[in-house]
């Protein structure tokens, strides 16, 4: 068992929905990435595009199995690539898939966050709130002329995380087709949201009363997260357990 | 080295915010720059002297910041993700000008790590701006907090009174104190001749680098409440482009 199996299962699901459509497709991954990686603060009248801008709809998720699959990285888009939309903005997501161990689900947890944050590619300003899952774009009106697409952004997040040692696959889902399509997603980000909620809160927390635990709920349904409690509870943390 | 942050001081009433609202003209006239103006003043005049209504005050995403500590839903990095991403958010953009106010503080309580993100977030997001400039709250306080602690230029604005010019004084030593590279000039508000701008001349030590008439283009502006970014080019808007341009920003 692991500790997104549920909801990881639902964006599987979603996919092979959409490809049973043909709605999704598969884009190229770039094995040399030939694009800057700096910061950019991009404002709007520089902006080609904004993605996920607030109102327009955004979700941004994680979730990671255990299953073996190593080395087989990919890139999925439902929707058009950022030369193919019509408009200046448009609805995202970005859910990533990830395969791997996880020995302390914690530390890989804030690992796998840090790596997506610290991707920045020039012409691309990303914000995001993890806790939130909120992803905001702006791709700069240069960065677009030169050929900048998903696929940049994708291979780079790739990259990112695979550099990690306990990530053997990753799967990057962009989806820029409809607010409908992410709302999809919903009932997968929440479940993410809530487990995630639970295991800051378990290592965050010094003193802990399952009883009185806005997530007791949910680490009743999810039983990764009572191993992870038994465990900091004999490292000294101290709780009072259900 | 160019500046690359200005922050516009001075006792309350001397004309912190037309100077400020006069620069911020200024700059957007040229189009040839990304500035970022921060309005520091819990008031907010420079919000109304510009016709610019916040989308939101940095005091606002303050207290959704302490709120989501309180309810435990973030960790420390996603409290600095959430800062950055509600700051970009809360900018109102006009062209190559985004706008931020700081508002008033709601929040009562001690809450320094919040602060300090804060603090850290402005200073990134004005490192991205190739001029930021601050219109400060009256009198000294701010000088010693966290939008103040980057600036490189202090405007120290001031009127013909002697209060206004010591306060001015004050400010700078302060400011001093705060940092040794921090360097200041005098910009003289209100000036009805040259006797009384030699008159000052004489009373202080403080680098003068420039002044304004008494104009009453902008005591109209003032009295309809009209947005000074339709201001027609005027005195006091003359002696504003001539400070910045002995300042280099122009």
């Amino acid at each position: 068992m692991g500790l997104f199996d549920e909801p990881f299962r639902e964006v599987e699901d979603f996919i092979k929905e959409k490809q049973d459509l043909k709605q999704i497709r598969e884009l190229p991954l770039k094995s040399i990435l030939n694009w800057s990686e700096e910061a950019s603060l991009i404002l709007e009248e520089e902006s080609a595009l904004e993605l996920g801008h607030p109102g327009q709809g955004s979700l941004s998720f994680l979730v990671w199995s255990q299953a073996l699959k190593k080395n087989q990285d990919r890139l999925l888009i439902l929707g058009p690539d950022l030369n193919e939309l019509k408009g200046k903005k448009a609805p995202f997501g970005q859910i990533i898939r990830v395969y791997g161990s996880f020995p302390d689900e914690y530390q890989c947890y804030c690992q796998l966050r840090d790596a997506i944050y610290q991707t920045k590619l020039k012409g691309l300003m990303m914000r995001l709130i993890p806790s939130q899952q909120v992803i905001w774009c702006r791709v700069h009106q240069t960065a677009l002329a030169q050929g900048f697409s998903l696929s940049h952004l994708g291979s780079a997040l790739i990259k990112k995380i695979k550099a990690l040692s306990f990530v053997e696959s990753v799967e990057v889902i962009f989806i820029t087709s409809s607010k409908k399509d992410l709302n999809q997603l919903k009932p997968a980000g929440e479940e993410v949201k809530r487990i995630a909620g639970a295991l800051v809160k378990m290592v965050e927390e010094k003193d802990f009363d399952c009883e009185a635990c806005e997530y007791w709920e949910v680490c009743e349904k999810v039983l990764e997260l009572k191993q992870i409690k038994k465990r900091l509870n004999k490292k000294g943390k101290r709780w009072r357990l259900r | 080295m160019a500046v690359k942050v200005v922050a516009i001081c001075g006792k309350g009433g001397v004309g912190k915010t037309t100077v400020s609202s006069l620069i911020a003209k200024a700059l957007f006239q040229k189009k040839d720059r990304k500035v970022l103006i921060i309005d520091a003043d819990p008031a907010g005049g420079l919000g109304m002297a510009l016709g610019i209504k916040p989308k939101r005050f940095l005091s606002q995403i303050r207290k959704e910041v302490i709120n989501s500590i309180k309810k435990r839903k973030s960790d420390k990095k996603d409290i600095a993700l959430m800062v950055d991403y509600l700051i970009m958010e809360a900018l109102t953009e006009l062209g190559n000008f985004a706008f931020l106010s700081i508002g008033q503080p709601e929040e009562r309580g001690c809450y320094c790590s919040v602060n300090n993100l804060l603090r850290d977030s402005l200073k990134f997001l004005a490192q991205n701006f190739d001029l930021t400039v601050i219109d400060g709250e009256a009198g000294i306080e701010q000088v010693n907090r966290m939008v103040m602690r980057t600036v490189q230029f202090l405007i120290l604005v001031s009127d013909p009174s002697v209060k206004g010019i010591r306060v001015a004084e004050t400010i700078q030593k302060l400011a001093r104190k705060i940092s040794a590279k921090n360097q200041a000039g005098l910009l003289l508000n209100k000036i009805r001749s040259e006797h009384e701008l030699k008159q000052i001349r004489a009373q202080t030590k403080l680098n003068i680098i420039g002044w304004l008439p008494e104009d009453n283009t902008i005591r109209d502006f003032d009295a309809k409440g009209l947005s000074f970014f339709q201001l027609p080019i005027c005195p006091a808007y003359k002696g504003v482009v001539n400070a910045l341009k002995k300042l280099e920003i122009l």
